[in-house]
C-alpha cells in the first residue's frame, strides 16, 4: 500500500516540476526564476572596473580577501566590516583596491552561483530519470501482484527496492528546494558588499 | 558612530514600511535610522499611508481582502476598513475624510468614508486597477488598471469615469504635480513614465531611462516621488536597483542612484530632507539625503519591504 502511494507522490512531483519550468532551461528545478549571470550593471555603480578586471588574482591581500568574503560560513556583517576596515587601511591605494576588491568577488561570486545552479541542473536530470524507474517499477509490481500464481518472494523485493528508490527521490527533492534559495543568497551577498565598497568609496 | 558626530537632524520623524512577505510593518526612528517596532499585521501588506492627522496608519493586506488600521500612538492594529477583494493601493482626499481602494480581483474601486469607517460606494474601473492619486483640488482620481495599460479619469463628484488615457504597458503608479499641471504615470513593462497634462488628458512628453550594461527589460519605474518646488523627482527603478534622478522641467534623467535589489516605492520626510526607498530583494530601506542626491544609509526591515509612509 504505502508503495503504491509513493510512487503516485512522486510522479506529481515530477509532473509540478515540469509545469513550473520556463521553456529556456528545462532543466531548472526552482520556483525561483533562473537568471544565468548577475549583470555587472545591477550592482555596480561605480568606476569602470575594466583595468583591474583580472588583476585582483595577483594581489594576495585583496584574494584572500576576497576568498573570506565569498563564504557562505562569513556571516554578512562580519563581512561587511572586513570590507570597511580593509578599505579604511588602504589610504591612497583606496580606489584601487575597492575596485580590485569588487572586481574579485563579482568573479568569485559569479563562479559560485554557477556552480550551484549547474548542480541544481544535474540534480533535476537525475531525479527525472528516478521517477522514470520508479513509474516504470511500479508498472512491473502492479503485474506481478496481479499475476497468479504470484510470487511472493519477487513482490517482495521489488517493494522493498521501490520503497528504498521513492525515500532517495524524496531526500533529494528536499534538499533541492533548500538549495534553491542559495543562488539568491548570494546575490544578496554581492549586492551588500558592492553597496558598501562603494559607500566606501565616496 | 560615524552619524553620531555628524550635525544633529532637526527633527525625528516615524517611518512605516509594509513587509509583503513577511506579514508585518516595520516601524522605523529617522533620528537613530533604526527599527524601533515590528507590527504583525494581515496577510499580504502593501498599500500603507498615514491618515492627515498622524494618528493612524492605513495599510492594505490584500490576502485578508481588508485594510487594517494601525493606531500611531500604541503602534498596534486596532480596526480595519472595508474594502473590496485584493486591495493593493489607495488614495485619500486632502482633507482625509474620503479613502478610494483600488482592488484588484475585481476591478473595482471602493469608496470609504473614513470618519465612519464605512463604505459608501463602488466605481468600476479597467481590468487589475493598481495605482491611486487624487488632484490638489480633490475633483479628480486618477486610476492605472494594469492589464489594459490605462490611466482612468474618475470625477469625485458624478464617481464617473471621465476620460481613459493609453499609457505605456503595465501602469503602476500616478502621481501629480504639485501645481496640477502634469500627472506623471509609470510603467513597469513599459519602462518609461508618462506625462499627461490632465486638462487635454492626453500624453504630453515620457521620461525613458537608459544605463549602460544593464537589459531595457531590467528597467522597471513603479514609485515617484516628487519636490514640493516640483523640480525633482525620484522614481524608482525596480530590478534596476537604482532610483532615477529626474529634472522636472526638462523631463531627463540627472542621476542614477544605486539602492537595493528590486527598488519599488519611496516617501519623503515631511521637511523634504531625505527620501525613503522600500526595497524588495534586499530586504531593506535606502535613505537617500534629498539635497545631495546621495544613499546614506541602509536599513534592515522585514521580507520584501514594499511601501512606506512617514508621519505627517
Amino acid at each position: 500500500m504505502k508503495v503504491w502511494f509513493l510512487a503516485a507522490m512522486v510522479i506529481a512531483l515530477a509532473g509540478t516540476g515540469a509545469r513550473a519550468a520556463d521553456p529556456r532551461y528545462p532543466d531548472w528545478p526552482c520556483t525561483q526564476a533562473k537568471v544565468p549571470e548577475i549583470s555587472l550593471a545591477a550592482v555596480w555603480a561605480g568606476p569602470p572596473l575594466g583595468d583591474v578586471q583580472s588583476k585582483w588574482k595577483d594581489d594576495a591581500k585583496v584574494s584572500a580577501l576576497v576568498a573570506k568574503l565569498s563564504a557562505r560560513k562569513t556571516p554578512l556583517d562580519e563581512a561587511e566590516k572586513s570590507v570597511k576596515e580593509f578599505l579604511a587601511a588602504s589610504a591612497s591605494d583606496k580606489t584601487t583596491n575597492a575596485k580590485l576588491l569588487f572586481a574579485g568577488l563579482f568573479d568569485t561570486l559569479n563562479a559560485q552561483r554557477s556552480q550551484v545552479m549547474n548542480g541544481l541542473e544535474r540534480v533535476s536530470r537525475k531525479q527525472r530519470e528516478a521517477a522514470d524507474e520508479i513509474r516504470e517499477e511500479t508498472l512491473q509490481l502492479q503485474a506481478l501482484q496481479g499475476a497468479t500464481p504470484r510470487d511472493e518472494a519477487k513482490v517482495e523485493a521489488l517493494s522493498n527496492e521501490l520503497i528504498w528508490k521513492t525515500r532517495i527521490f524524496e531526500d533529494r527533492h528536499k534538499v533541492v528546494r533548500f538549495v534553491c534559495e542559495v543562488p539568491t543568497s548570494i546575490d544578496h551577498r554581492l549586492f551588500a558588499l558592492g553597496r558598501v565598497i562603494q559607500q566606501e568609496m565616496e | 558612530m560615524v552619524l553620531a558626530t555628524a550635525a544633529a537632524p532637526a527633527y525625528a520623524f516615524i517611518a512605516y514600511v509594509s513587509n509583503e512577505k513577511s506579514n508585518t510593518v516595520s516601524v522605523i526612528d529617522t533620528d537613530s535610522w533604526t527599527v524601533t517596532k515590528t507590527i504583525k499585521v494581515g496577510q499580504r501588506p502593501r498599500g500603507i499611508d498615514f491618515t492627515r492627522d498622524g494618528k493612524f496608519v492605513m495599510v492594505a493586506v490584500g490576502d485578508d481582502d481588508t485594510i487594517q488600521v494601525i493606531d500611531a500612538k500604541t503602534q498596534s492594529v486596532v480596526d480595519s476598513l472595508p474594502s473590496g477583494p485584493d486591495p493593493e493601493l489607495f488614495a485619500q482626499d486632502a482633507a482625509g475624510k474620503i479613502l478610494y481602494v483600488a482592488n484588484e480581483n475585481d476591478n473595482t474601486v471602493t469608496v470609504i468614508d473614513l470618519e465612519k469607517r464605512a463604505r459608501i460606494g463602488d466605481i468600476q474601473v479597467g481590468v487589475e486597477p493598481e495605482g491611486m492619486t487624487i488632484s490638489p483640488d480633490g475633483k479628480t482620481l486618477i486610476n492605472t488598471s494594469e492589464t489594459t495599460n490605462m490611466a482612468h479619469f474618475i470625477d469625485t463628484a458624478s464617481r464617473q469615469i471621465v476620460a481613459n488615457v493609453l499609457v505605456d504597458a503595465r501602469p503602476r503608479f500616478a502621481e501629480f504635480k504639485h501645481d496640477s499641471s502634469e500627472v506623471w504615470v509609470s510603467s513597469e513593462i513599459g519602462g518609461t513614465v508618462s506625462i499627461i497634462d490632465p486638462k487635454k488628458r492626453e500624453v504630453i512628453g515620457k521620461v525613458t531611462f537608459e544605463i549602460p550594461g544593464l537589459r531595457k527589460e531590467a528597467i522597471q519605474p513603479v514609485g515617484i516621488g516628487m519636490t514640493k518646488d516640483d523640480k525633482t523627482a525620484f522614481i524608482a527603478l525596480g530590478p534596476a536597483n537604482r532610483i532615477a534622478v529626474v529634472d522636472v522641467a526638462t523631463r531627463k534623467v540627472t542621476k542614477y542612484l544605486l539602492v537595493g535589489q528590486r527598488v519599488w516605492h519611496v516617501a519623503f520626510t515631511p521637511d523634504e530632507k531625505y527620501l525613503l526607498t522600500t526595497n524588495g530583494v534586499s530586504n531593506d530601506v535606502s535613505v537617500i539625503d534629498v539635497a545631495a542626491q546621495k544613499v546614506i544609509k541602509t536599513i534592515q526591515v522585514g521580507e520584501l519591504p514594499w511601501g512606506v509612509t512617514i508621519a505627517p
